[in-house]
C-alpha cells in the first residue's frame, strides 16, 4: 500500500520537470489548421471585382438563418450582392455556407477574436467581410 | 531590564513580520508548485514569476465588500475568525528557529521564548483554534456552513488525540517538554530514525488538523461549497486563510523540531538549516495535495479512531520497550 | 417534545462539480440520503422541434450540440439513420474513416470523463494529464474538419471532405504514445491508490436485473456483467469486420465502471490501428446526385452538377414515406434516432433517444440509502451530459 502511495507521488514529481505546454496568450498564439472555421471572408477575382454573384444559396442553407443579402446588377450588367450581412451572434460556424457557395466567393479564415461591446458590433457588413486588397485567385479546395 | 524589553520587542516584530511575509509567499509557492506538477506555469502575470501575486490578493481582499448575513448572530460571527487566527499566531512564539547568535556583542536566541513546557503549550493553544471553526459554522445560519463546521470540528478533535500520543515517544526519548532541549537531544541521531512510526502518524494527523487534502472533505467536497467559511467575505475570510497558512508554518516547524533534528546540520549556519527543513516539510504537504484524492467523511473518522490512535499507542509501547532494553539514549 | 424532520438540501443547478446543470433535491437524514429527486430541463433548447423546420442536411450541426463531449458520435447516428431511411450505401473509404474518427472520439470522451472524475474524487492532477492527450486528438479533428468540439464532419452519404495530408502520421504518433501514457500517468496515480479504492469499491452497486429493467446501456450496463455492446450485437458501419473485445465488469460498482472505460480506451486503440491499416482509396461521398453535394470542380464546370447543387442546397431531398430507428454505441451508451418522414423535405418527427437521460433514472436507485459523500462519486461514474439529457 505504501508502494502505491509512493508511486503516485513519483508521478506528480516527475511531471514537475517536464516541459509545460501552456500557450501564453496573448503574447503567443496557437497555430490553427488551414481548414479552421473562423470568421468569414468574401473573395475577389483576379481583376479586383467581387466574386459573389448574389445567388442566395448561403442564406438558404444556413441552419440559423444568419446571412442576409440583396442581389442587384452593377454597371457592367453583372449580378452582384448590393449589401451582404452576417449576424455573427447567431452563426454556428458550421461551414455550410462555404460548402454551398457555387463560385467559391465565401471562405472561412482562421480569425476568431471577434469580441465587442454591444450586440450591434456583431453584425458584419460587406465592408467587414470583403478582403481589402486584390486577392489571388482561389484554387479549388478539396 | 530595559535592554531585555527592547530585545524582546525587536525579536517580536522581526519574527512576526518574517512569518507573515513567509506565509503570504507560501500561498504563491503552493500555487506555483501545484501548477508545475500539473504541467502548467501557475501565476506568472503579476510581476515576474508571479511574485507580486500575494500583494494583489491582499489588496483584493481588503477592498471587497464585507457581507454579514441577516440572520447571523453578529457578535459571534465577527469574533469567530479572530478565534481562529489568534491561537495560530500565539504558537509561533515557541518555535525555535535557531540557537543563540551573537549580534552586537550580545547572544540573542532566534526564538521568542523557551518555556519548559513548550510542546504542551503548543497543543493547548492550537486546540482553542477549533472553537473558531465551530462558532463560524454555527453563527453563519446556513445549512452548508453548519454541516461543514460540525464535520471539521469533529475531524480536528479526533486527530488531535493521535497527534498528542504520537509525540509522547519523542518526549520519552528526549526527557523534556521544552522545544530547545528536544533539539539539543537530537545531536547524535535525528528522532525520525527511532520514531519513524511516530513521524508517519504525526504527519498524517497534522495534515488532518490543517484540513488539507486528503482530509479536506469539510471544505473541498462539492456538496458543501466552502464548508464553514461559505458566508465569509473580505477581511474575515482573509483571517481564516491567514490562520490556515500560519498553522502550516507552525506545524512544519514542529515536525522539524521533533523529528528532523531542528537546526542540526553540517556547514551551513543552523538557522538556515531550520528554514530548509521547514520548507521541505511544506513542500511535502503541497506534493501530497497535488496527488491524492480525498477521503469520505466516515472513512476519515474510521481512519482516525481505528487506525491512527491504536498505532500511536503501539508506538509508545515500542518506544518504552526500546528504551528499557537498550538503556537511555 | 421536538420533532425531527429530515433536512432538504438542494444540490442546485450551479455547482462546482455536477456535470452541467443538474439539480438534485436531496432529503437527508444526517449523512444518509433518504430520497433523491432529479430536476432536469435547465438546458432544454427544443432541438427536436427545430428539426421539424429544417431540412435533413441542415440538421447535422444541431446534432453536434446535444452530446457535446462526443459530437462525432451524434453526427454518425443521425447520418446513418437518414441513410437507412433512404436505403443508401456509403463508399468503403468513408466507412473506414467514420469508424476511425468515431473511435478517436470515444477515446477523447473517456479522457474527458477520467479527468473530471478525478477532480470529483479529489485527485486534481489527473485532469491535466488526460487533457494533454485529449488536445492531441482534438488537433486531429481540427485538421480534418476545422473545429474541435462541434466537429460537423459527417454528411449524409459519407464525410464532408477527404482526410487531409499528414493525418495518418498524426494518428500513428498518437497510437505510439498513448498506451504508455495510460500505464505510467493515469494508472499509477489513480488505480492502485488505496484512497481511490476505498472511495469507489462497493459504492453505487446496481444488480444485473435492475440494470436491464431500468434500460441502462453503455459502460454502466457492461460494468454489471452484461456483455451487451451494439457494435457486436447489431453491427453497423463495418464493425463486424474488426477484431476487438467487449469490456465487462463483475460487481457493478464505481470502480468497475472505471475499469470498463479504461479497457474500452485500449480496445478503441486496437480498432483505430486496424482501421488505419486498411484505409482504402476511392470516393469519400456517395454518388447519389439527389442527396450528396457534388464536388466544387464539377459544380464550376458541369451544368448538371450545378443544377443538382442548387436543388440540394435550397430544397434538400425528399425521402420515401416511412419511419426508421437506428442506434449506435456512443461513449455513454445507446444513442438512437427515430425519424418519421411524410415524403417532404423536412422530417415530420425527429426523436433523439439520449443514453444519459435513461441512465440518470437509475441514480435514485443507486444513491438512496447511501451516504452523501458517495453521491459525488456515483454521479461522476454515471457520466451524464446535460446537453443530451435536456436536448
Amino acid at each position: 500500500m505504501i508502494k502505491a502511495l509512493a508511486e503516485g507521488l513519483s508521478v506528480t514529481l516527475k511531471h514537475m520537470f517536464k516541459k509545460r505546454n501552456t500557450v501564453q496568450y496573448p503574447e503567443q498564439r496557437r497555430e490553427y489548421s488551414p481548414r479552421f472555421r473562423g470568421k468569414h471572408k468574401l473573395n475577389r477575382n483576379e481583376d479586383g471585382s467581387e466574386k459573389c454573384v448574389g445567388c442566395y444559396l448561403c442564406a438558404v442553407v444556413c441552419p440559423s438563418q444568419c446571412i442576409s443579402l440583396q442581389a442587384g446588377e452593377n454597371e457592367q450588367g453583372k449580378r452582384y450582392a448590393e449589401w451582404y450581412k452576417i449576424q455573427m451572434g447567431r452563426c454556428l460556424f458550421c461551414g455550410f455556407c462555404v460548402e454551398a457557395c457555387p463560385v467559391e466567393a465565401l471562405d472561412m479564415t482562421g480569425f476568431y477574436e471577434m469580441s465587442c461591446y454591444g450586440r450591434d458590433g456583431l453584425v458584419y457588413e460587406k465592408k467587414d467581410l470583403l478582403v481589402p486588397e486584390i486577392d489571388s485567385f482561389v484554387k479549388t479546395k478539396i | 531590564m530595559t535592554e531585555f524589553i527592547i530585545i524582546m520587542l525587536v525579536k517580536m516584530f522581526v519574527i512576526f513580520g518574517a512569518v507573515m511575509l513567509t506565509m503570504t509567499y507560501i500561498t504563491l509557492a503552493e500555487r506555483k508548485i501545484l501548477g508545475y506538477m500539473q504541467i502548467r506555469p501557475g501565476p506568472n502575470r503579476v510581476g515576474p514569476w508571479g511574485l507580486l501575486q500575494p500583494i494583489a490578493d491582499g489588496i483584493k481582499l481588503f477592498l471587497k465588500e464585507d457581507i454579514i448575513p441577516d440572520n447571523a448572530s453578529k457578535a459571534v460571527f465577527v469574533i469567530a475568525p479572530a478565534m481562529a487566527l489568534i491561537p495560530a499566531v500565539m504558537t509561533i512564539a515557541v518555535v525555535p528557529f535557531g540557537p543563540a547568535v551573537t549580534i552586537f556583542g550580545r547572544p540573542i536566541d532566534i526564538y521568542m521564548a523557551d518555556i519548559n513546557i513548550g510542546i504542551l503549550y503548543i497543543f493547548a493553544v492550537s486546540s482553542i483554534g477549533v472553537y473558531g471553526i465551530v462558532l463560524a459554522g454555527w453563527s453563519s445560519e446556513s445549512k452548508y456552513s453548519l454541516l461543514g463546521g460540525l464535520r471539521s470540528s469533529a475531524q480536528m478533535i479526533s486527530y488531535e488525540l493521535s497527534m498528542g500520543f504520537a509525540i509522547v515517544g519523542v518526549i520519552m526519548l528526549s526527557q523534556s517538554l521544552s522545544m530547545v532541549k528536544i533539539i539539543e537531544a537530537q545531536k547524535g541521531v535525528w528522532f525520525i530514525i527511532p520514531q519513524f512510526l511516530g513521524f508517519a502518524i504525526y504527519i498524517t494527523a497534522a495534515i488532518a488538523e490543517l484540513n488539507r487534502t486528503p482530509f479536506d472533505l469539510p471544505e473541498g467536497e462539492s456538496e458543501l461549497v466552502s464548508g464553514y467559511f461559505t458566508e465569509y467575505s473580505s477581511m474575515k475570510y482573509a483571517m481564516f486563510m491567514l490562520a490556515e497558512y500560519i498553522n502550516i508554518i507552525t506545524v512544519s516547524g514542529i515536525v522539524t523540531t521533533l523529528y528532523l533534528g531542528g537546526w542540526h546540520g553540517p556547514i551551513l549556519p543552523p538557522f538556515i538549516w531550520f528554514i530548509v527543513k521547514l520548507f521541505a516539510v511544506v513542500f511535502f504537504m503541497i506534493w501530497v495535495r497535488a496527488t491524492f484524492p480525498r477521503f469520505r467523511y466516515d472513512q476519515l473518522m474510521t481512519f482516525g479512531w481505528k487506525v491512527l490512535l491504536p498505532a500511536s499507542i503501539v508506538n509508545i509501547l515500542l518506544t518504552a520497550v526500546f528504551m528499557t532494553v537498550f538503556g537511555e539514549l | 417534545m421536538a420533532e425531527t424532520k429530515n433536512m432538504i438540501l438542494n444540490m442546485g443547478p450551479q455547482h462546482p462539480s455536477t456535470h452541467g446543470v443538474l439539480r438534485l433535491i436531496l432529503e437527508l437524514d444526517g449523512e444518509t440520503v433518504v430520497k433523491l429527486t432529479p430536476d432536469i430541463g435547465y438546458l432544454h433548447r427544443g432541438v427536436e422541434k427545430l428539426g421539424e423546420n429544417l431540412t435533413y442536411h441542415q440538421f447535422i450541426p444541431l446534432t453536434d450540440r446535444e452530446d457535446y463531449i462526443a459530437s462525432l458520435s451524434n453526427n454518425l447516428a443521425y447520418c446513418m439513420t437518414v441513410e437507412k431511411l433512404l436505403g443508401m450505401e456509403v463508399p468503403p473509404r468513408a466507412m473506414v474513416a467514420r469508424v476511425l474518427l468515431t473511435e478517436l472520439q470515444r477515446i477523447a470522451s473517456h479522457l474527458f470523463w477520467l479527468g473530471t472524475f478525478g477532480i470529483d474524487i479529489g485527485a486534481m492532477s489527473l485532469f491535466f494529464y488526460t487533457f494533454r492527450e485529449r488536445e492531441q486528438i482534438l488537433d486531429m479533428f481540427e485538421a480534418c474538419a476545422g473545429a474541435r468540439l462541434t466537429v460537423n464532419y459527417f454528411r449524409i452519404g459519407g464525410i464532408a471532405k477527404d482526410l487531409p495530408e499528414g493525418f495518418e502520421k498524426q494518428v500513428r504518433d498518437f497510437i505510439k504514445i498513448f498506451p504508455e501514457r495510460m500505464k505510467n500517468d493515469y494508472e499509477r496515480i489513480f488505480q492502485d491508490n488505496k484512497i481511490v479504492r476505498i472511495r469507489t469499491e462497493g459504492v453505487g452497486i446496481i444488480s444485473k436485473e435492475d440494470a436491464i429493467d431500468l434500460g441502462l446501456s453503455g459502460p454502466l450496463l457492461r460494468a454489471c456483467g452484461v456483455p451487451w455492446d451494439i457494435r457486436k450485437s447489431n453491427p453497423y458501419c463495418g464493425y463486424e469486420t474488426y477484431d476487438f473485445d467487449i469490456a465487462t465488469g463483475k460487481v457493478g460498482d464505481v470502480f468497475d465502471r472505471y475499469l470498463v472505460r479504461m479497457e474500452e480506451m485500449r480496445q478503441s486503440l486496437k480498432i483505430i490501428q486496424q482501421a488505419l491499416d486498411r484505409l482504402p482509396g476511392g470516393p469519400f461521398l456517395a454518388d447519389d446526385p439527389k442527396v450528396c453535394l457534388p464536388s466544387k470542380q464539377k459544380v464550376m464546370t458541369e451544368m448538371e452538377s450545378l443544377i443538382h447543387h442548387f436543388k440540394i442546397v435550397s430544397e434538400g431531398f425528399e425521402p420515401p414515406v416511412g419511419e426508421v430507428y437506428h442506434s449506435i454505441e456512443t461513449p455513454r451508451g445507446e444513442l438512437g434516432f427515430y425519424i418519421v418522414s411524410d415524403g417532404s423535405n423536412k422530417p415530420y418527427r425527429l426523436r433523439f433517444r439520449p443514453p444519459s437521460f435513461v441512465n440518470l433514472e437509475s441514480l435514485a436507485k443507486m444513491a438512496e440509502g447511501k451516504l452523501i459523500g458517495d453521491l459525488v462519486a456515483i454521479i461522476g461514474a454515471l457520466d451524464p451530459v446535460m446537453g443530451e439529457v435536456d436536448r
